[in-house]
């Protein structure tokens, strides 16, 4: 059978240094082929090449035995290969209709026709997303379901998702994978990049694993077991070292003192009369589905959003009452957020990384010099990327041009420079690889052993019970429950979480 | 900040009730650890002192039997129900009637009867500890209410209550402190000096000096209403929690025409207020449907009734804490003992004497 896409020994280098190198790989029709690897692995750069986003340095592609070479996406598109980004690429200030049609647009349209048309089309494909609304309005799982609906539309035969489920709940999830099947029947080869190495293992015919920018193997999915799957990843086992056993109560840290009380904050209908504690030198694991209303709370808490005006609560920070109404005052006292959606709020993308952590510096009021220091600058670059083993191509090198991994250690690191006593860890691993997850893990747990209060949200169940000494879980805009990680199970978390 | 509290005179300052977390981290140790030592009707008011515990229900002082087993044994009837009992050191017994009064058995004052009128009118004695054999603190809950009307005086938003030190030998009440809303639990000779107050429906300990004075928070925001303290052997205190707070209650408080017409409209037993026990019966008001999905009582749902018992340590900071939680049966506890190598406590809406695997 002729490969519908086939890489041979490609090489893309970037400032001379190779991020993939020689790489063979093939796509079958009709085949679902998970593509794995760690944060820099250089999974997405081989995808990119296969939707003409970039140009390979060296090889060449085939495209129904035939050579081919992309220059635009375009191309690449009108060839049937299209690319569902990690970061969604529609235009936030049209609508869901207009981002479908666009490209595809006639000389005259009617937008009435558009809208019942991307009406039908989302409708067959299960996707409850309002074809008038603004992109910009759209939450990530939706603007993830406008993403792939415009991807199906374009009638491609080679679909390449990166990390397409990362922001959509189980329900959303089941739907996805329902849709992938049947592009599966229709004859549509499908790449997927997941970190959700169980997502890979359940739902692919074949997996190619990718690590420092080399092919390790390509084989057929069910030669392989999650363990099998992360020895190739990252060269060694690592699954024990990120989910340990349960943890007993010897093992878990001792609550110290109460450093934040929230009392019955609202703010609309999103957050909702909640209640809970934060103590000094533990790590509060807070769990809860996309639309709980996890996030908003603690955006509420560092001063990003307003709780209600009238009757919003209460939150004293030591005994203090604080009502923050933009985030300075909370970093100032020393409270952090590490936000969920890295790509948009957490970094400067065209700054470098020391000018990121310095803008943490900035921030907080500590660098009160009237005129920027680059040797101080480099000093605090210098000594973060140690710490938190950041690892770029160049010193220069933009955070854009990081991987996720080391995007995320970057907003964590300029987060921690503003010398905080709480720190707030949104989703901290998502769109992280096995090994990043290993390292950032390593170093929340650091914090609380070094006594800060450390709060983890994420909607990852084993991280939850791995990392934290006790967890909260929030339902519907209000924290439900309170387990400790001795008793708690996956079902009693989530029992609390849906119910 | 300063602009805040400019703001919330206009606004209004926001009723919050705080979390049960920390040492109040909820369990199942009211339902799952505890013993059942006996089941009884509404009982309440234990009081512990020479080896023997005493309890009451309804009109009736009893005996708890000791370790051995067998049945309690009676030891009183009175012709009102009792509301509060202490015992003293010399073997007196001291109970509380519901009708104001309180009457002495036992010890050097066998037979004397405290009327109403020593404590300025109607009494309502919701508490009673003995200082030393011949003074007796004597907690009224409010100058207007019944003790079995406690929910009447705390929908009507009363704060009438009063503690007094009265002198057994002299026959002499005095005023140690008034304009308490509900002191319905004593501490005498309490961790850090003084006496120490169950100010219930303000959710707080107060601190007042032997000989009177103003009162001090000694603990403050608590997630339910206290109701009675009993000392530990380390030093520090059992404080019973005897209903929850619940955020449709505190709003219901707030609503002054709304609660007047609820209280002259509706049967008491179906008033949006804390109860003992609920769940019961199909009228009961519930909060939405947050209570049961699937036919599950969720253990975090809303609810009228909690069993609620904390440990408190020297500083009287809550260290520990046995829970009986919405979906739990062993609600409103209202009295807790140390004695006989047990702590016990009274599950007055469980219908239940409990015994905490705590000692052991």
């Amino acid at each position: 059978m002729t490969p519908i896409i086939e890489m041979q020994k490609v090489t893309k280098a970037y400032h001379g240094a190779p991020a993939i190198k020689d790489i063979d790989f093939d796509l079958r029709p009709g085949e679902i082929h998970a593509l794995l690897g760690e944060n820099g692995a250089g999974k997405s750069t081989l995808t990119k090449i296969m939707a003409g986003v970039v140009e390979p340095t060296d090889g060449r592609m085939l495209h129904r035995g035939q050579p081919v070479k992309f220059a635009t996406p375009s191309q690449a598109l009108q060839a049937g290969i299209a690319m569902v980004f990690q970061e969604t690429s529609l235009v936030p200030s049209m609508t869901v209709a207009q981002n479908l049609y666009l490209g595809s647009e006639s000389f005259l349209n009617r937008l009435r026709g558009i809208y019942i048309s991307a009406q039908q089309f989302l409708q067959s494909l299960n996707f409850p997303v309002d074809p008038t609304a603004t992109v910009g309005t759209l939450g990530t799982a939706k603007r993830q379901m406008v993403e792939i609906a415009r991807a199906v539309k374009h009638n491609a035969e080679v679909i390449i998702f990166d990390e397409p489920t990362s922001s959509l709940t189980p329900e959303e999830k089941r739907h996805f994978f329902a849709l992938m099947r049947r592009l599966k029947q229709r004859g549509v080869s499908i790449v997927f990049i997941s970190h959700a190495l169980e997502e890979a293992l359940a739902h692919s015919d074949r997996i190619t694993i990718l690590r420092d920018g080399e092919r390790v193997v390509t084989n057929d999915t069910a030669t392989f077991d999650r363990d099998s799957v992360i020895r190739a990843m990252v060269g060694r086992s690592l699954s024990t070292e990120i989910y340990k056993a349960r943890r007993t109560t010897n093992q878990l840290r001792q609550r110290g003192e109460k450093v934040l009380s929230v009392q019955d904050i609202s703010m609309g209908n999103l957050v909702r009369n909640t209640s809970f504690s934060i103590y000094d030198g533990q790590i509060t694991g807070v769990f809860g589905l996309i639309g709980s209303g996890r996030t908003e709370t603690f955006k509420i808490v560092s001063g990003i959003y307003k709780r209600d005006f009238l009757r919003g609560g209460d939150v004293e920070l030591r005994g203090r009452p604080v009502r923050y109404r933009v985030p300075a005052p909370a970093v100032k006292d020393g409270i952090v957020y590490v936000t969920e959606d890295r790509k948009t709020e957490g970094f400067f993308e065209t700054m470098s990384i020391a000018e990121n952590l310095h803008s943490g510096l900035l921030a907080a009021g500590l660098d009160k010099a009237a005129f920027v220091s680059r040797r101080e600058m480099r000093a605090l670059s210098a000594e973060w990327s140690g710490k938190l083993n950041i690892r770029a191509i160049t010193d220069n090198a933009k955070v854009i041009e990081l991987s996720g991994g080391n995007q995320q250690k970057v907003v964590i690191g300029k987060g921690l420079v503003q010398k905080p006593r709480i720190v707030i860890f949104d989703e901290p691993t998502r769109g992280v690889d096995v090994g990043a997850i290993a390292e950032i893990h390593h170093f929340i747990n650091a914090l609380a052993d070094d006594g800060l209060a450390v709060v983890v949200v994420s909607s990852y169940l084993p991280e939850i019970m791995n990392l934290s000494d006790r967890i909260l879980v929030c339902r519907q805009g209000r924290i439900v429950e309170e387990l400790s990680p001795e008793d708690a199970t996956e079902e009693k978390i989530m029992y609390a979480a849906v119910h | 900040m300063r602009l805040d509290s400019l703001l919330d005179y206009f606004r209004g300052q926001a009723v919050t009730i705080p979390p049960m977390d920390g040492a109040l981290r909820p369990n199942t140790a009211l339902d799952d650890g505890a013993a059942e030592l006996l089941a009884a009707a509404a009982p309440d008011n234990l009081a512990a002192a020479g080896g023997q515990v005493l309890y009451s229900t309804g009109n009736d002082l009893l005996r708890l039997p000791a370790h051995g087993g067998g049945g309690p044994v009676a030891v009183a009837r009175f012709d009102a129900p009792v509301s509060a009992l202490a015992c003293s050191p010399d073997g007196a017994i001291a109970v509380g009637l519901d009708d104001g009064r309180i009457l002495l058995k036992g010890g050097a004052l066998d037979g004397q009867v405290l009327a109403p009128v020593a404590f300025g009118g109607l009494a309502c004695p919701t508490a009673l500890a003995f200082a030393d054999a011949g003074t007796l603190l004597v907690c009224q809950g409010s100058s207007t209410h019944r003790p079995s009307d406690w929910v009447v005086d705390l929908m009507g938003k009363n704060a009438s209550g009063s503690v007094w030190r009265v002198d057994l030998a002299a026959g002499r009440a005095s005023k140690l402190a008034g304009d308490l809303a509900f002191p319905y639990g004593v501490l005498a000779n309490a961790p850090g000096g003084g006496i120490v107050v169950a100010e219930s429906w303000r959710h707080r300990l107060v601190r007042i000096g032997a000989a009177g004075g103003a009162t001090e928070p000694v603990l403050t925001k608590l997630p339910g209403y206290p109701a009675r303290l009993a000392p530990t052997a380390d030093g520090g205190a059992w404080l019973c929690l005897f209903a929850p707070r619940n955020r449709l209650i505190e709003f219901v408080l707030e609503e002054d025409a709304y609660r007047a017409d609820m209280m002259r409209e509706v049967e008491r037993a179906h008033w949006i207020a804390p109860a003992l026990a609920s769940g019961a019966q199909f009228l009961e008001p519930l909060q939405c449907g947050g209570v049961k999905t699937m036919g599950i009582h969720k253990p975090w749902s809303p609810s009228r009734s909690y069993g609620l018992v904390v440990r408190l340590d020297r500083n009287l900071r809550p260290v520990a804490s046995f829970h009986s939680r919405a979906n739990g049966r062993r609600h409103g506890i209202t009295s807790v003992a140390e004695g006989d190598g047990r702590v016990l406590v009274t599950s007055k809406g469980g219908n239940a004497i409990l015994s905490l695997a705590v000692l052991a």
